[in-house]
């Protein structure tokens, strides 16, 4: 704070003094360009270039890996093609309940291959089908939010140890963006929710015809309301996905529910579906970013709410306990006193 | 006999009273997150075991259903004369077939493997990767019912999650923080005896700024209370005279990081117009008092946090490398994954290698995952407490940069 003001008052000294204008002028610019990035506009911006410049990186890395699941997998259905001709041949047309035997064994065979591969990331489609840009933008957010859906992995040692870079850098940037969003959205919110707090009052008519205001206190917005706006937000995702994706409500707000919470099975993910259309899918997944990205701040702004809402909830709560335990001690003490009182009545009488 | 059912009354109360207590202790705090990892893994078990043998049911008989298309269409359609067009169509058939593989595995289906996926272990480390928000998603619900449980399962158990780790991270920074002390300190490794004196300097030149009065009687104070590991000549050398108040400091920050002091030796007269922590723990002289000085005020640096999660890094991926026979790239990745809760699931222990020992490896993957989450929560608290240090620092040299000038 300090040395901002006093820079500020050193250029605006030095510009009137004219020796040297180009470089304070220089110096202004950037002065002003930190302070901006440091704004919330400037941190959206960041992580949002950030998420650009990863998908860009990644993209490149691992577009042009060999895929050797492919190969492989084109190996084994030529050579269960060759063995079922085989069958074919030795058994003719004539005995079918062997040729199925036999066909349902190699089938079984090669199912197995399948299954093996997919385990070790086989998925049906090439490098560039994979990695198309959306993909690689959804696959940059969800290393650095930390939610890791999965559906997208490197396969390459580079993209495994630039996955490990990106995030160690990532991270921190987005903890600054969720921090800084939140703090936003909840003072936004909190300002919204007053106004429309005071706005009603003012239509009570029994406050209006008594003209006594009543004390000010600083007013926390409840952590229903909160509860409230992450629920609505939650099913206006599970209605916008489950309309374009053709799930089901309870799949697609547990979708919901699953990547706000940063869990990210990968189990769903819009666009992912293998026999959707290319250009449907990129759509999805750039809207599913912003989702996303959005979601987290309201998360963000709701926690920042809970937490200010629960600790004046803790304050009230302590004050009234001790209110109480003085009320009690009160009362005990004026309970013994009686007693005792009683009792040296009573001995006086006894004498 | 009513006084006797006040007592039971006052009895019980006082054990509800001394089990949540205890429940928000450490110990408790780790009961509590376990056991509702275990409670989760039996749910888990339960709702979807059952719907397990289905999907396993239904394969097989897509299975026959694709051998009997190639027979009615392929085989009996095309001649046993027509070789190429014959190929074409069963390979046509195979290309369907695998497409349907996929999907059904996405689904969840896990080829027809004879253990069973759903099994105790396997559940707890999804429960676990649920409350952690790590989800590898090598296990998914199923069953609309899992879906919902895992819903509130995670939405109470995210900040039953997060009250253990900042419970079991600062207990274990303030651990850390003792075992540094006692490690770094007794010994004395010379990098930090320098940097901690060039600290004290720059502490001296801000207090001076702050005017503090000079004390009196620093000469002799010195010379008694030197322990004979570290003598500081009492006479100033020439080119510390800028910084004349530097010695007592230096030799009570000595005296400080040794040994316990023997009783025989005489209490310190606290040295007017000073008022640093080390006298104020001093006055108070045990034989330890020396360890709570430190964890009071010593911050352990940035590096030191960094390097030993790197060395948690390593040691994981070691362990995971032997065990999976990933290599160590892999294991490394796998390890960072999970620890920054990120968790893309492309690497799972126990995944790719069937052997009996499944269940061990997945219950060591958990051990190793409560464990890092810990860890780290215990590094960010130090880290934490570093930075505020530095930036209280900063703060001080500049508030008297701003002071000197104007």
């Amino acid at each position: 704070m300090y040395s901002s003001g006093r820079d500020s008052f050193r250029s605006r000294d030095s510009t009137s003094s004219t020796r040297s204008d180009a470089r304070e002028r220089i110096k202004d610019c950037l002065r002003k360009f930190i302070a901006f990035m440091f704004t919330q506009v400037g941190v959206g911006a960041l992580v949002v270039c950030y998420a650009i410049l990863g998908a860009a990186g990644f993209m490149h890395i691992e577009k042009d890996s060999p895929d050797e699941q492919l190969e492989n997998v084109k190996q084994w259905r030529i050579s269960c093609v060759e063995q079922l001709w085989d069958i074919t041949n030795r058994y003719n047309v004539l005995n079918q309940t062997a040729w199925t035997y036999n066909s349902n064994n190699v089938l079984k065979v090669f199912q197995n291959n399948i299954t093996n591969a997919i385990r070790q990331g086989y998925n049906g489609r090439t490098p560039e089908e994979i990695w198309s840009f959306p993909a690689a933008l959804m696959y940059s957010l969800s290393v650095f939010t930390m939610i890791g859906y999965g559906n997208v992995v490197p396969k390459t040692a580079w993209g495994k140890v630039g996955t490990i870079a990106y995030a160690c850098f990532g991270i921190p940037i987005y903890i600054l963006y969720f921090c800084n969003m939140g703090k936003v959205l909840a003072q936004s919110f909190k300002w919204l929710y007053i106004t429309a707090h005071e706005c009603s009052r003012r239509e009570d008519p029994l406050l209006e015809d008594g003209e006594i205001q009543p004390v000010k206190r600083k007013i926390t917005v409840p952590s229903t309301a909160c509860l409230w706006v992450i629920s609505f937000y939650i099913l206006s995702g599970t209605i916008m996905f489950g309309a374009w994706e053709k799930w089901n409500y309870l799949d697609s707000t547990y979708f919901c529910v699953i990547s706000l919470c940063k869990i990210g099975f990968g189990d769903f993910v819009p666009g992912a579906n293998i026999a959707d259309s290319a250009e449907g899918s990129h759509v999805k997944l750039v809207i599913n970013f912003i989702y996303v990205l959005l979601g987290m701040g309201l998360v963000a702004m709701c926690y920042n709410l809970m937490c200010e809402d629960v600790r004046v909830k803790v304050r009230e709560l302590r004050e009234e306990l001790k209110n109480c335990l003085d009320d009690i001690t009160l009362k005990i003490t004026v309970c013994m006193n009686d007693t005792k009182y009683y009792h040296q009545r009573q001995t006086r009488n006894i004498k | 006999m009513p006084r006797r059912r006040r007592r039971l009354g006052s009895r019980v109360r006082s054990y509800v009273r001394a089990l949540l207590a205890f429940l928000f202790s450490n110990v408790g705090v780790v009961v509590l997150v376990v056991a509702y990892t275990i409670a989760g893994a039996f749910m888990f078990q339960a709702i979807e075991g059952a719907s397990e043998m289905e999907r396993v049911n239904n394969m097989t008989k897509e299975r026959d259903n694709t051998a009997q298309y190639l027979w009615q269409n392929v085989t009996l359609a095309l001649n046993l004369f027509n070789d190429t067009a014959l190929k074409e169509g069963i390979s046509r058939e195979l290309l369907h077939y695998q497409r349907k593989i996929v999907v059904a595995v996405h689904r969840g289906w896990d080829g027809g493997r004879s253990s069973r996926q759903w099994s105790f272990s396997s559940a707890f480390l999804y429960s676990l990767t649920v409350i952690t928000t790590i989800g590898y998603g090598h296990l998914s619900p199923r069953t609309s019912w899992g879906k919902i449980v895992t819903i509130f399962y995670a939405l109470l158990g995210m900040p039953l999650f997060l009250l253990y780790l900042s419970n079991v991270g600062e207990l274990l920074a303030s651990w850390f923080k003792c075992i540094y002390a006692l490690i770094c300190l007794c010994r004395g490794c010379p990098g930090f005896t320098r940097r901690r004196v060039v600290q004290y300097r720059s502490q001296l030149e801000l207090s001076e700024a702050e005017s503090i009065e000079r004390p009196v009687g620093w000469m002799d104070y010195s010379e008694s209370e030197i322990t004979p590991d570290f003598v500081i000549p009492p006479y100033v050398p020439p080119d510390a005279r800028r910084y004349p108040r530097q010695d007592p400091r230096r030799a009570a920050y000595i005296r400080s990081i040794s040994l316990p002091q023997p009783p025989r030796h005489p209490q310190v007269p606290p040295v007017r117009g000073w008022s640093e922590p080390i006298h104020q723990a001093e006055s108070v002289s045990s034989d330890f008092t020396y360890v709570t000085f430190d964890v009071q005020t010593i911050t352990v640096p940035i590096s030191v946090c960094v390097s030993f999660m790197v060395g948690y890094l390593m040691f994981g991926s070691m362990l995971f490398g032997q065990w999976e026979k990933w290599d160590k790239l892999d294991g490394a990745y796998f390890c960072f994954i999970s620890l920054s809760s990120i968790g893309f699931g492309d690497f799972v222990p126990g995944e790719r290698v069937y052997t009996p020992r499944i269940e061990t490896s997945f219950i060591v993957c958990s051990l190793y995952l409560m464990l890092g989450m810990a860890l780290v929560a215990m590094c960010f608290n130090l880290m934490q407490e570093q930075v505020i240090h530095y930036y209280a620092g900063l703060k001080r040299a500049m508030k008297r940069i701003c002071r000197c000038k104007r």
